[in-house]
């Protein structure tokens, strides 16, 4: 259970005040899938950065569970996203000098979790994602599509309460958009983990089955389907 | 794993990496050939000095070094005579007499200290005999007392091979002796200032003219120069009442040039350390930025501060600990090498010649310095990475994710 409660997000860039968030309040229960969409510059990432620890409001709170992460102490919160929060971002997800199946074990290196439980993991998510044959590639032998593919991989090893993905599609063809939307989808149902994106896809957009739109820092309307 | 990913990342650009690499290897290399050379340099100004003049410990009654008197001669002479006989410690050793007595020829006079020694024992001791125009070391002479002079003082009274030079000087009683020696070969050391003072006289010659029994000086060659100072201990605990010292302390200008030698070693060393320090951090610091996305990344996904931190630290630790075995290795190779064949100096010999080097320098290095190098470029290395390190925390995931590469 995510529990937004009104985020503000001002930028200082120059003399300019930029008031990307204005007083966002959102909740998000476990097992969404959802779509966080917008015009460029509307605030999408700014909302996410915020909801996963990245950045820290102006103003507002966001619990995570019972958690005010806003109150978190820096080396507290990066702890707090090895746990707790999953991601997927638009690029540079994946450490290079690692195999495929290095990187989607990394966080649970991390979190001390021992060599069965991480082998076991590995293989069953790489394997969810299609990737089986793949495991001992590295990032710059892969596609696009496979690159996120594994970044989706790892972002659920870490058994996460959420994940946030940022414009995960934004770098693929609509083909391999298309797929990955549907390898996420159908983790969201197994795994019963919640997604949260941004998108500018239509077709993206049609996948989830929540959508929030922003402008300009504003909720402008939110449909479940 | 940290350690595994930091080690991978290195290859990542590897002309960097071995950039690096061979910038501390010659770090360590140029270091411990500085060492060498210098300590190798020094060894040879000292062991030329002691073997040719100084030999490893001189024995001499308390008062004679402060005063010069003809009746200081050495009190237990046949005790220590016998001790030192017996010691396996000691190579050889000959007995002195030595007084202050002014020369005098056709061209010019002088002060000159006349040693009075016995040949074969001072060959023992000191290589003068090799240092002879003639390699006339008292073997031939006619019925006239023979003296051999410094090139210096031969030069300076004009007294050619065969002049006749007159010495006069205070004998054991006190009298005025004047006596007449034939001058039968030039000797010439490297160093001008103990030539200049010094000339040599057959033992039973000077013993008869000054009316002396006992003797001024035992000159001591040792098997082993490494055991100069607890032999003398020894002695000095065995004869309290004589004064016993070794090269250091008869000649401490040779360490004086060692003391020198080694503060500016180290100043060279700090030099290198700085060069290479700079290189370090240049290289570990654009290692960092260009990898910012890479690195608030992992501090987004939940790797912690410390661990991206240790992660490039260990990142010039492997670049230290592959440059480390390679300096050493290069440097063991070439010092080992030379230590046998030399460095031959021969175009620049005879300037060297004169302020007491040899035109083949062996360079020498004491092993504690293979570790003290080693350690010291190492740590350089880990300090230099700090800087860089301490970049990479600062970053901001949520900026360096915005930013475009
Ligand atoms: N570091 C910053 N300093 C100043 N202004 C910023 C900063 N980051 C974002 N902004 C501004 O905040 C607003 C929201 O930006 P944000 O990146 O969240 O939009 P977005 O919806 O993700 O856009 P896009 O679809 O292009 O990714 C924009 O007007 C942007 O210019
Ligand atoms: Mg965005």
């Amino acid at each position: 259970m995510i529990t937004i409660k009104n985020i503000r997000k001002t930028y200082q860039s120059g003399d300019i005040e930029v008031q990307a968030l204005q007083d966002i309040s959102l909740t998000i229960k476990p097992g969404e899938f959802t779509a966080i969409v917008g015009p460029s510059g509307s605030g999408k990432t700014t909302l996410l950065n915020i909801i996963g620890g990245l950045d820290s409001p102006t103003k507002g709170s966001v619990k995570i569970n019972e958690t005010d992460i806003t109150q978190l102490p820096e080396n507290e919160l990066i702890d707090f996203r090895l746990h707790h929060i999953g991601f997927i971002f638009q690029s540079y997800n994946l450490i290079p000098v690692l195999t495929a199946k290095e990187n989607v074990e990394f966080l649970m290196l991390l979190q001390k979790k021992n060599e069965q439980a991480r082998n076991e993991r590995t293989l069953k998510l790489l394997k969810a994602v299609g990737l089986e044959d793949q495991i001992h590639k590295r990032p710059n032998e892969m596609s696009g599509g496979q690159q996120q593919r594994v970044a989706v991989a790892r972002a659920l090893a870490s058994k996460p309460s959420f994940i946030l993905a940022d414009e995960p599609t934004a770098n693929l063809d609509s083909k391999s958009s298309e797929n990955l939307l549907n390898i996420m989808q159908r983790l969201n149902r197994e795994e019963k983990t919640t997604f949260i994106f941004s998108t500018h896809d239509q077709r993206v957009i049609d996948k989830a089955n929540r959508i929030i739109t922003i402008e300009d820092g504003k909720i402008i309307s939110d449909t479940s389907q | 794993m940290i350690i595994k990913i930091a080690f991978k990342n290195i290859w990542r650009n590897s002309l960097r990496s071995w950039t690096v690499i061979i910038a501390i290897t010659l770090g360590i290399f140029g270091g411990l050939a500085v060492i060498s050379t210098a300590t190798g340099l020094s060894k040879m100004r000292q062991n030329n000095a002691i073997e040719t003049y100084i030999s490893h410990l001189q024995i001499h009654d308390t008062n004679f070094l402060q005063f010069s008197r003809i009746n200081d001669t050495i009190p237990q002479k046949a005790e220590l005579i016998s001790y030192l006989n017996s010691s396996k410690l000691v190579n050889g050793l000959s007995k002195r007499i030595k007084t202050e007595s002014f020369i005098q020829s056709a061209g010019g006079t002088s002060g000159v200290i006349l040693n009075g020694i016995s040949p074969d024992n001072e060959k023992n001791v000191t290589r003068i005999y090799q240092k002879l125009n003639h390699g006339n070391y008292f073997q031939k002479h006619k019925r006239k007392p023979p003296i051999i002079l410094s090139q210096i003082l031969s030069t300076k009274l004009n007294a050619k091979i065969n002049t006749t030079v007159q010495c006069s000087f205070v004998n054991s009683y006190g009298e005025s002796v004047v006596c007449v020696f034939k001058v039968i070969d030039i000797f010439q050391t490297n160093n001008s200032l103990y030539d200049e003072v010094n000339a040599f006289v057959k033992m039973e010659d000077l013993k008869a003219y000054a009316k002396l029994k006992g003797i001024h000086e035992i000159a001591v060659k040792l098997e082993d120069e490494s055991n100069v100072e607890t032999f003398r201990n020894e002695l000095i605990s065995k004869f309290p009442n004589h004064q016993i010292d070794s090269w250091r302390g008869i000649a401490p200008e040779l360490g004086y040039a060692d003391k020198m030698m080694n503060l500016i070693l180290i100043i060279f060393l700090i030099i290198i350390m700085l060069a290479l320090a700079f290189g370090i951090i240049n290289t570990m610091l654009m290692a960092v930025l260009e990898r910012k996305k890479e690195l608030g990344m992992l501090l987004s996904i939940g790797m912690n501060k410390k661990k991206v931190f240790g992660m490039i630290i260990w990142e010039s630790v492997f670049l230290a600990l592959l440059s480390g075995p390679l300096g050493l290795l290069c440097s063991y190779i070439a010092i080992t090498t030379f230590a046998k064949k030399g460095i031959d100096l021969s175009f620049a010999a005879s300037g060297l010649r004169s302020v007491g080097i040899e035109s083949t320098i062996y360079p020498y290095v004491e092993n504690r310095f293979y570790y003290i190098i080693s350690i010291l470029v190492i740590l350089t290395a880990i300090l230099s990475s700090l800087y860089p390190a301490i970049k990479a925390l600062k970053l901001n995931p949520s900026e360096t994710l915005r930013t475009a590469n």
